[in-house]
């Protein structure tokens, strides 16, 4: 049974923007078909804000343009006032992402994978001895530790993905769908993870099309419905409050405008 | 302005290679070893030249757009490729015509710049290829550059290579295109062969010019496309539109 | 600095570690590399002599397509688990990337020549041993360009559906002269280098790899990275 209460390090980086993350009129297309069409938000720093809405309304999309996984069509993010595509080396300084997939490498042990995470998160080797049994601890997997990650469940899995966000100590956490495969337990730990990192100060964005189970922890939510945002509730997340820096299509008219001929 | 510019310089591609060409076919003798199919050189060589100068224009490009990002180099290092790729296709096609006569082959495995010029062809046609199969103008230009920059490293190396290949002690093969450009050759020939390098360039900046003009025209399109899905799919959200429920 | 080593140094050592345990991939590029180079003879005949004369060239065209395999894996195998986009997101040079990938590239080379070349020892009659020094170096310098450009072109195309085409495609081309100066040298090697051209290929193969080596280090976040 994972402990009752988690301990969960404060960021390795205190936030120095007054925003967490901010989005403006950010849009992204895949071919022709427009994920995001232009959310604009702003998460204060140290909150726990759910991102809700239906399969295909651009969650996930708009954690992956934070994280640094994909560019904005149009429109900008930012993290921690870094600009997600020319600062994406500090911003990933900042952030851990939590994927649909676990990204875990299925004939390494448990133990194995945080030791690789550990060492490309950069913590030193002596740091890293102690936090990855504290980790596996708190994910609930200290008895799995040196079992190959092949012979886990999909919620084992998840856990262990889990444990790969505490591990790096970020100051932003972005989590799409973590109850997905958790068991009740897993479900109680998740839980148990988003408070603790409230508790240090960690800004925690999760996507979820499950809002009940996000009911007791969260400070704040927005919806999403076919790549706009259609609802923001609670505090911690609202529209941003300056007038729009970039105006839809800068980016990319700046260079498309210079066909004069 | 630049569509004036642009057309003179067209008019002039076309009168000057007219012009040389004329002068290759009926001003300049025969060769005497090799009668009329050495005048295939004078198309030759300039193919080759320019072959290599435009696949210099894509490797340029790409440094330019990953160093500047503005996609504008990238339209440019396309226009390079595929103008390149048309003058190697060239370049091989009239060496085979000139082979066939004066070696008795179409395709001479001992000379080497036969093998080097096949190899390029092969390298920008998948340059070309990943282009089309890339949808996004960024990803593509990425991907373009790194291709088309470690491209441009490998001519010289395989230039090399098979000049090495053809045995360190060799000289070169006697009747090899280059041949005509020794300075020992007579001056008439040097001359009609300038003359064709000289035209067939401002042709090829030409034809540069346009397809980049081209690759503007179809980057607008691409983008006012997006921005028309864009404005569609806000419209379908915003308006109400009865969606699918999920879960 | 060290910290590049460190992350380079960690994940070559990741991948050999996965590779060595999954078996399945590494022992299939090998086997893969044996047919070819038993088919290879039987294409050609039971012609001893000619199976000798062109053993260099078939033993460095089963190198490059069993490498092929070899080292598009490295990259294909992070995206099983969508491993691929956390390692885009580690706050870690791409030069560091580039180098871990390309070190465990150039240790599956390795392997694979190692025991390709005792293959062509065997099946075609070659006497191997007396050129083991020569050898040796034209692998490794070969290994070396070869892993160089896999690597940077593994990352480009591991993401589009067309990869299995299009990586081959786009790799033998560019790989032609390295093809030829290793073969060049291994007949050089085997001939006792007669002719003293041994140093000028191992020179090209050398350039090939520092040339390649640079460039993909310089391009290899821009085929990373969205």
């Amino acid at each position: 049974m994972p402990p009752t209460t988690i301990y969960v390090a404060p960021p390795r980086r205190a936030l120095e923007a007054p925003s967490a993350a901010v989005a403006r009129d950010l849009a992204r297309l895949f071919g022709r078909s427009a994920a995001l069409a232009g959310v604009s938000l702003e998460v204060e720093p140290g909150r726990c804000v759910a991102l809700l809405g239906p399969n295909g309304a651009g969650k996930t999309t708009l954690l992956r343009v934070l994280a640094t996984l994909l560019r904005p069509t149009y429109g900008t993010a930012f993290v921690d006032g870094l600009d997600v595509t020319t600062h994406a080396g500090q911003v990933r300084e900042r952030v851990a992402f939590l994927s649909h997939a676990a990204g875990l490498y299925a004939d390494l042990t448990a133990r194995e994978n945080l030791a690789f995470a550990a060492t490309m998160l950069g913590l030193d080797p002596v740091d890293a001895r102690q936090r990855v049994p504290e980790v596996l601890e708190a994910v609930g997997l200290s008895a799995a530790a040196d079992r190959r990650v092949a012979a886990f469940s999909a919620g084992m899995r998840r856990r262990l993905a889990l444990g790969r966000t505490i591990l790096g100590r970020p100051s932003v956490v972005l989590l799409d769908e973590p109850h997905a495969a958790l068991d009740a337990d897993g479900m109680e730990l998740v839980a148990r993870l988003l408070a603790a990192w409230r508790e240090v100060g960690v800004t925690t964005l999760v996507a979820s099309h499950q809002a009940d189970r996000l009911a007791d922890v969260i400070d704040g939510s927005v919806t999403l419905e076919r790549g706009l945002v259609t609802d923001i509730t609670g505090t911690g997340v609202r529209v941003p409050s300056e007038p729009l820096a970039v105006p839809v299509g800068e980016r990319v008219a700046l260079h498309a405008a210079e066909a004069r001929s | 302005m630049t569509e004036v510019l642009t057309r003179v310089l067209g008019w002039a591609g076309l009168l000057a290679v007219a012009a040389a060409t004329a002068y290759a076919l009926f001003g300049v003798p025969a060769d005497l070893n090799q009668g009329d199919a050495q005048r295939i050189m004078y198309v030759h060589v300039p193919a080759a030249w320019l072959a290599y100068l435009s696949f210099g224009v894509t490797a340029l490009g790409g440094i330019g757009w990953l160093w500047k990002r503005d996609l504008r180099f990238d339209w440019l290092a396309l226009a390079g490729a595929e103008i390149g790729v048309m003058f190697t296709f060239f370049t091989l096609w009239a060496g085979a015509m000139w082979g066939r006569p004066v070696w008795g082959v179409f395709y001479q495995w001992e000379d080497p710049r036969i093998l080097s010029t096949t190899i390029l062809l092969a390298l920008y046609i998948g340059y070309l290829l990943l282009r089309r199969l890339t949808d996004d103008p960024v990803r593509r230009a990425n991907r373009a550059a790194v291709v088309g920059i470690v491209a441009a490293l490998d001519i010289p190396i395989t230039h090399f290579s098979v000049e090495w290949w053809r045995g360190l002690h060799q000289g070169p093969t006697i009747g090899s295109p280059e041949r005509v450009l020794d300075p020992a050759a007579p001056g008439q020939f040097v001359l009609t062969l300038l003359a064709m390098l000289a035209a067939f360039t401002i042709a090829w900046a030409y034809l540069v010019v346009r397809r980049y003009q081209l690759a503007a025209v179809q980057a607008r399109v691409d983008e006012a496309a997006r921005r028309g899905s864009l404005a569609a799919a806000r419209a379908a959200a915003e308006g109400g539109v009865p969606r699918v429920v999920t879960e | 600095m060290t910290r590049d080593v460190a992350v380079a140094l960690a994940l070559a050592r990741k991948d050999a570690l996965a590779e060595l345990r999954g078996r399945v991939a590494t022992g299939t590029t090998l086997f893969f590399g044996a047919i070819v180079l038993l088919l290879f003879g039987f294409a050609l005949g039971p012609d001893a002599r000619r199976l000798q004369e062109a053993a260099p060239g078939l033993l460095w065209l089963a190198i490059v397509f069993a490498g092929l395999l070899a080292v598009g894996r490295l990259h294909e195998a992070e995206t099983e688990d969508g491993a691929l986009e956390q390692l885009a997101l580690y706050p870690v040079s791409r030069h560091a990337l580039y180098a871990g990938k390309a070190l465990a590239g150039f240790a599956a080379m390795l392997v694979l020549g190692g025991v390709l070349l005792p293959i062509v020892a065997l099946l075609y009659r070659v006497d191997v041993l007396a050129a083991v020094l020569p050898l040796a170096a034209t692998l490794v310098l070969g290994a070396a360009g070869f892993a160089a450009v896999v690597t940077c072109y593994a990352a480009l195309t591991v993401r589009m559906r067309s990869r299995e085409l299009l990586l081959p495609l786009l790799v033998l081309p560019v790989v032609a002269p390295l093809l030829l100066a290793a073969v060049k040298a291994t007949v050089a090697s085997l001939a006792g280098d007669p002719l003293g051209e041994l140093g000028a290929w191992l020179a090209l193969l050398a350039a090939f790899a520092a040339l390649m080596l640079i460039a993909g280090a310089v391009t290899y976040r821009f085929a990373l990275d969205d």
